[in-house]
């Protein structure tokens, strides 16, 4: 509500006055008027009439009074400035330039070839005569061995009469160690590494081809690598050794005398050195007039047996040797199951797949089966039953593990406690026994006034003397225990109790002895009772034994007590008094609860009403 | 000192009746000299045979907590007659612990009696007050208790078996109400109380069997 409203309501024109009143009382005054805007011209009446021009048409949708309050105050609309363009691009483009290059830095024109490249920068700055390409430090060359054809000559011999001796070397070490000799005789060969310029690609380069068999040691352990370098001698037993051995020898030596001649051979290394070993491209290209067709693994072994040729004849313990091993037979045969493998169709892909699941499954199931039987043989409690299973997988096994058990069974007791008891036959068990007992009741009955049984005599006796009912008690107790005994089945706990019973009895029959030379009037005047039950032992005051109940019932006990003007605590709380005493207490907790059972009897009646 | 080896008697128990109390009494002028001027009542609490017989024979010793502003409030009293006389103003409880003998091997009976010095109205039959020859007025409260050896080791047996402890006076007296006589009445008052009990249970009975009818 703005003051407006409330000269409105006055009915007084304040404004105006005001401003007369200003205009009259002095100079200072109208240049607050001045700051007012409403009133551009201080001190004339038209003021109060701008005013009421001044309102807006009238509005809907706002109070009135909120309306009002809006003035000039409103604050300012913020605009902030969104640019909406892209920053421009600062700086200028730099220069490229499409410039000419040497692949190699090789002085000799002829091997090298002028390129042209993009490159950063002005043509001032790259110049004209052309740059050897950055690249080119990584184009390395293997160094392989270069030999004329007398030198190849040679060292064919000499690797021939080594294979001579070593297969006879063989015939009589293979019964004790083949590998090594086989190794150093065999396949000898060399690769040289351009070691000057040893750039990784390079090294990589020329080891590619060995690198399977270059962790390979003279040790006998790794004798498993060495199986796979060298594919001939991965046989297992002794006689298909000496076959195969024989067989790629022979196969070896007819390929060098027919097939491979100096010239081929020459051929095939200068091959290997132009293309740097890349023996796809070498066996692209490779073109000799022969009468054989050489597939890639062709070249391949005999550059190797070459090279180890070569380099066994110069330093026969040359340790590049054991790195040159080929196995040409298994590098055939892998590419041949990989070919298989990646021509199968989708069918046979499906199929595979599909029996590899069930073998799967197959192999679970057996394991489950297995476990399965683990532990029924352990369940079946067998002498053995932390060993292994395994003897028992056999049909065998487990007839003679059956025939064990049959054996142990008859030898041990029934009735192994382990084996959990089924809870029905217990159950019925327990009833047997307490019709048992009831019968047995029932004849002693019988039989007690005719013939007392020999049994329970000094029980009788006792009883006679000591006339004490909480004693005939405790005896009833014991002899209903010594009746289980009769009963022809027990169980575990009946057992103990009865051999409780037993011990308890034995100790009541030791407490009576020390006592069969009082009378009972000598015993009360003694103050010895026995009791027979298991109390536990120690002293304690008789008065703290009397019973006591849960707060809410001992309070109702209480009340009841002081009805039939009784203490809770006898003021003589002696043993016969307490006797009295508890049995009160009992009575009294009958007559509550019965009291309990009649408020409930009446809350449902109320209810059903 | 380390009892010899013995061991217990099983399912067999020894009891021996005690009367555990004190007596009180205001005192006149003249009070024990060193008594404090504040201390009004003259005060013994004792624990000791209803018979007035020897219990030194299975009782080492009884030892009485005082309320701790006493002065050495744990008085030990290592012989018969187990009783402690005081001066005092208030009632407290005070705290008993009977020790019995190295051959008994058992633990001390601990237990509080209720220091009584001024007479109450609504007396439980242990409290009581009598006049004495001097015209005093005597301020009783007495209990009369039962300590149970339950399964006594052996040799304590034997000295138990030695005297027989268990005996109580035939009638009752005016120093002395806890007797044969009060157990037969105190036997016959519960009897009473149980046939009432029975009468008000067969009433409860009948009702309830009256209202299942109904049901």
């Amino acid at each position: 509500m703005s003051s407006s409203d409330i000269f409105d309501v006055l009915n007084i024109k304040p404004k105006s006055d005001s401003l007369k009143d200003d205009t009259t009382t002095g100079k200072h005054t109208s240049s607050l008027a001045v700051s007012d805007k409403n009133t551009p011209v201080p001190g004339t009446s038209s003021i109060p009439t701008m005013k009421s021009m001044a309102p807006k048409p009238q509005v809907t949708g706002i109070q009135r009074e909120l309306y009002n309050l809006l003035g000039e105050n409103q604050p300012p609309i913020m605009v902030q400035p969104v640019n909406r363009f892209k920053q421009k691009m600062t700086g200028k483009p730099s220069p490229w330039t499409y410039s000419e290059f040497w692949s190699t830095d090789d002085e000799d024109t002829t091997k090298r070839v002028k390129l042209r490249h993009w490159v950063k920068g002005s043509k001032e700055l790259i110049g004209e005569t052309p740059q050897v390409s950055s690249f080119s430090k990584f184009n390395q060359h293997l160094t392989l061995p270069q030999f004329t054809e007398e030198e190849y000559n040679s060292f064919m011999k000499a690797a021939k009469e080594r294979k001579e001796t070593h297969k006879e070397e063989l015939l009589t070490t293979l019964k004790i160690k083949d590998k090594p000799s086989v190794e150093k005789n065999s396949n000898e060969m060399i690769l040289k590494v351009n070691a000057e310029k040893g750039t990784p690609e390079d090294k990589q380069n020329s080891i590619e081809p060995l690198n399977k068999s270059e962790t390979v040691e003279n040790d006998v352990d790794s004798k498993d690598n060495e199986d796979k370098g060298t594919g001939k001698d991965n046989i297992q037993e002794n006689e298909g050794e000496i076959e195969n051995n024989e067989a790629a020898d022979g196969k070896e030596t007819a390929e060098d005398e027919s097939d491979w001649t100096f010239a081929e051979v020459d051929y095939l290394f200068q091959l290997c050195r132009k293309y740097d070993l890349r023996w796809f491209i070498i066996y692209d290209r490779y073109q000799f007039d022969s009468p054989n067709h050489r597939i890639l693994e062709d070249l391949k072994s005999k550059f190797y047996e070459m090279c180890q040729n070569y380099f066994a004849a110069r330093n026969s313990n040359d340790p590049l040797l054991q790195s040159l091993n080929y196995n040409k037979e298994k590098e055939v045969e892998r590419k041949q199951y990989l070919q298989r493998l990646l021509s199968r169709s989708a069918a046979e892909i499906a199929e595979e797949e599909a029996l590899i699941i069930e073998s799967k499954k197959f192999e679970m199931a057996a394991k489950k089966t297995l476990n399965e039987r683990e532990s029924l043989l352990r369940l079946l409690d067998s002498p053995n039953s932390d060993q292994n299973v395994s003897q028992y997988m056999t049909s065998q096994g487990i007839s003679q593990l059956y025939n064990n058990l049959l054996a142990d069974k008859s030898r041990k007791r029934k009735n192994d406690s382990s084996i959990p008891e089924n809870p029905w036959m217990k159950q019925q068990q327990q009833f047997a026994q307490q019709k048992q007992q009831l019968q047995q009741l029932h004849e002693k009955r019988h039989s007690e006034s005719s013939q007392p049984d020999h049994n329970h005599i000094n029980g009788n006796r006792s009883n006679s003397i000591q006339s004490t009912p909480a004693l005939n008690k405790t005896m009833s107790s014991n002899e209903s225990d010594i009746k289980l005994t009769s009963s022809p089945r027990k169980t575990k706990r009946q057992k103990q109790e009865l051999q409780n019973a037993i011990k308890r009895k034995g100790e009541a029959q030791y407490a009576e002895q020390l006592l069969q030379n009082f009378t009972a009037e000598e015993r009360k005047s003694l103050g010895v009772i026995a009791h027979g039950e298991k109390l536990s032992p120690g002293v304690y005051m008789r008065s703290t034994k009397i019973s006591t109940f849960k707060p809410a019932l001992q309070n109702k006990i209480v009340v009841i007590l002081q009805e039939l003007g009784l203490p809770m605590r006898p003021s003589m709380p002696s043993h016969d008094v307490i006797e009295v005493q508890e049995d009160l207490l009992k009575h009294v907790v009958t007559l509550l609860d019965l009291k309990k059972q009649l408020d409930r009897i009446d809350a449902e009646k109320a209810i059903k009403k | 000192m380390a009892p010899p080896v013995s061991k217990r008697i099983k399912t067999l128990s020894v009891s021996r009746p005690i009367i555990y109390g004190n007596t009180a009494k205001k005192m006149g002028d003249h009070k024990p000299a060193n008594a404090p001027v504040e201390h009004t009542h003259l005060w013994t609490i004792f624990v000791r045979d209803p018979r007035g017989e020897d219990i030194s024979y299975y009782i080492k010793k009884v030892v009485f907590k005082l309320h701790e502003t006493y002065p050495n409030h744990t008085r030990v009293v290592e012989a018969p007659p187990f009783e402690l006389t005081e001066t005092g103003w208030g009632e407290f409880d005070v705290n008993i612990k009977i020790y019995f003998i190295d051959e008994a091997n058992e633990k001390q009976l601990n237990f509080y009696h209720r220091l009584r010095l001024h007479p109450y109205d609504n007396q439980a039959n242990s409290d009581s007050t009598e006049i004495n020859e001097a015209g005093e007025t005597i301020i009783k409260s007495v209990f009369f208790d039962e300590v149970v050896f339950n399964e006594p080791h052996e040799n304590f047996f034997q000295i138990l078996m030695s005297k027989p402890g268990n005996l109580l006076p035939s009638n009752k007296t005016p120093k002395n109400i806890f007797s044969k006589q009060l157990e037969e009445e105190e036997i016959y008052r519960i009897k009473k109380g149980i046939d009432e009990i029975d009468k008000q249970i067969a009433d409860l009975q009948e009702k309830i069997d009256e209202k299942d009818e109904t049901v």
